[in-house]
């Protein structure tokens, strides 16, 4: 588990500190709704189903537990 | 501690919201221009044959239906209020057999009962309040939440907050939730006071049954995320949760069928020798990764993966793909997959495997071993302009979606999704 989590952070802290900085006119692309860092709102409802039929949650901008008798 | 843990992070949110530098004089751009309001919703249906509430063999047949209004309101040139209404309608073959013996048919795990289980409306609203600094570098955002059900009640709040740096290239988020539940404890028929007669009518029936002592369950979260525009093309995100439960995270009417302990039929069910049993605590953690790559105008790839694990025993992996492809300016296709799987629960058998010397059993199946994919194909339709006008709301997208869902085990669900969004003139 700890590899994993030292493996995951060593991966995130690499992306990230490659990366150049943009000014707001560069972001076109980046601005296409497509390209948001979440679910669509439509979403909602898998996110919700996926809660109680599995049983793993987080980590995706839903439900982490709680609110529902749902594992 | 946990509690110390949760309100510490969510007083340090809203202290630091306190200390937004106020640059007045300098033009701002409205966090959100117009009350924006989202028509939302759902058709779902499942089936199995493994049903927790037949001790983990019987129907799982389930229709739900879920109509969402999710209304944006701009306070004032910073702040948003926002209310998410939610109500799930639902049929359920196997709740229906918590009291299985209607009457009308003979009792079978595999069909519906009539009973009063058969069905329930839960209901949600989700109160959110956020709020922007003058420069936009930073937010603040606080939440509270009321669920009911029959058997189940939910008083939720929590709080996050934002910031924005590099030229808003980079942004880190903070957030925590506290869910306050309590269930009505409502156990298999044969299991209850008046359930003394199946001890009368099945001769040697005496299942070693005690009523849980607690009503009550806590969930604690508190998640990090952190997202950056890699190039311009593409931008990244990651994320942790880490949640605490404790309380009666088992569920009260899931029946448990031991190996040692005879069995016992009335009509065509089995009754029950116990209830599910499981830890009062649970700990879990998921890490999560976004990447989205735009390859041209038309094309763009979405990709998430999370790894989750947990004090259970139990361990996931969830992969998926979403390639939105802009057929015209206003209209979107997007098909995905979504590859999920999960090791059982340290405390998950299926039914008359447990020994009735254990401490903790489920038959459960969503805490077994299992695989599952998730096939999804959706249609967007998007008019920034808003022309298309109903009374003062201005149409600004439609969406629909439909999702396939197969486990490798007996169970396959599918949803049908549909959303329209206003803009308010």
């Amino acid at each position: 588990m700890k590899k994993k989590i030292i493996l995951l952070a060593g991966l995130g802290i690499m992306l990230f500190s490659s990366c150049t900085v943009l000014k707001e006119y560069e972001k076109v692309n980046i601005n296409d709704p497509d390209m948001a860092l979440a679910d669509r709102k439509i979403d909602k409802f898998q996110t919700t189903f996926q809660s109680y039929r599995e049983a793993a949650s987080g980590a995706n901008g839903g439900k982490t537990g709680g609110g529902c008798g749902c594992n | 501690m946990k509690y110390l843990f949760s309100l510490l992070l969510i007083a340090s949110v809203l202290v630091a919201s306190a200390q937004d530098n106020n640059t007045a004089g300098e033009y701002k751009k409205r966090v959100l221009e117009h009350t924006e309001i989202d028509f939302l919703v759902n058709y779902y249906q499942q089936d199995g044959e493994n049903a927790a509430v037949t001790g983990g063999y019987g129907t799982e047949e389930l229709q739900d239906l879920s109509p969402t209004i999710v209304v944006a309101m701009p306070l004032n040139d910073d702040d948003v209020l926002t209310i998410n209404a939610n109500i799930s309608a639902y049929t359920s073959a196997s709740s229906s057999n918590i009291d299985p013996f209607d009457g009308k048919q003979p009792a079978d795990p595999f069909v519906a009962s009539s009973g009063a289980s058969k069905s329930d409306v839960w209901g949600n609203v989700v109160g959110s309040y956020s709020h922007s600094s003058d420069d936009r570098n930073r937010l603040w955002n606080a939440n509270l939440s009321v669920s009911a059900e029959f058997d189940y009640t939910s008083f939720g709040f929590g709080a996050g907050r934002t910031w924005l740096f590099n030229e808003k290239n980079t942004e880190l988020s903070l957030n925590g939730n506290i869910y306050l539940d309590t269930w009505k404890l409502l156990y298999p028929i044969e299991l209850r006071p008046e359930g003394g007669s199946f001890q009368q009518v099945v001769p040697g029936y005496d299942p070693s049954f005690n009523e849980h002592t607690s009503k009550g369950r806590n969930s604690y979260s508190a998640g990090i995320g952190l997202s950056q525009i890699l190039s311009s093309r593409m931008t990244g995100y990651v994320s942790a949760d880490f949640i605490l439960q404790d309380g009666l995270l088992a569920t009260p009417f899931h029946r448990i069928y031991f190996a040692d302990k005879e069995d016992y039929f009335y009509e065509n069910f089995q009754l029950a020798d116990d209830i599910e049993q499981l830890p009062d605590s649970r700990f879990k953690i998921a890490l999560g990764a976004r990447l989205n790559y735009f390859v041209n105008h038309r094309v763009t790839l979405r990709t998430f993966y999370r790894y989750y694990t947990d004090d259970w025993g139990i361990s996931s992996h969830t992969a998926s793909l979403e390639i939105p492809v802009k057929i015209t300016d206003k209209f979107t296709l997007y098909p995905s997959y979504r590859f999920y799987n999960q090791t059982a629960a340290d405390y998950f058998a299926p039914a008359n495997e447990h020994l009735s010397t254990e401490e903790y059993y489920t038959s459960d199946y969503d805490l077994s071993k299992f695989t599952a994919n998730n096939y999804g194909f959706g249609v967007s339709y998007t008019d920034v302009f808003t022309k298309g006008h109903i009374w003062k709301l201005g149409l600004k997208s439609i969406d629909a979606k439909f999702h396939k869902y197969d486990r490798d085990s007996a169970f396959s669900a599918s949803m049908f999704s549909f959303g329209v969004k206003f803009v308010v003139d």
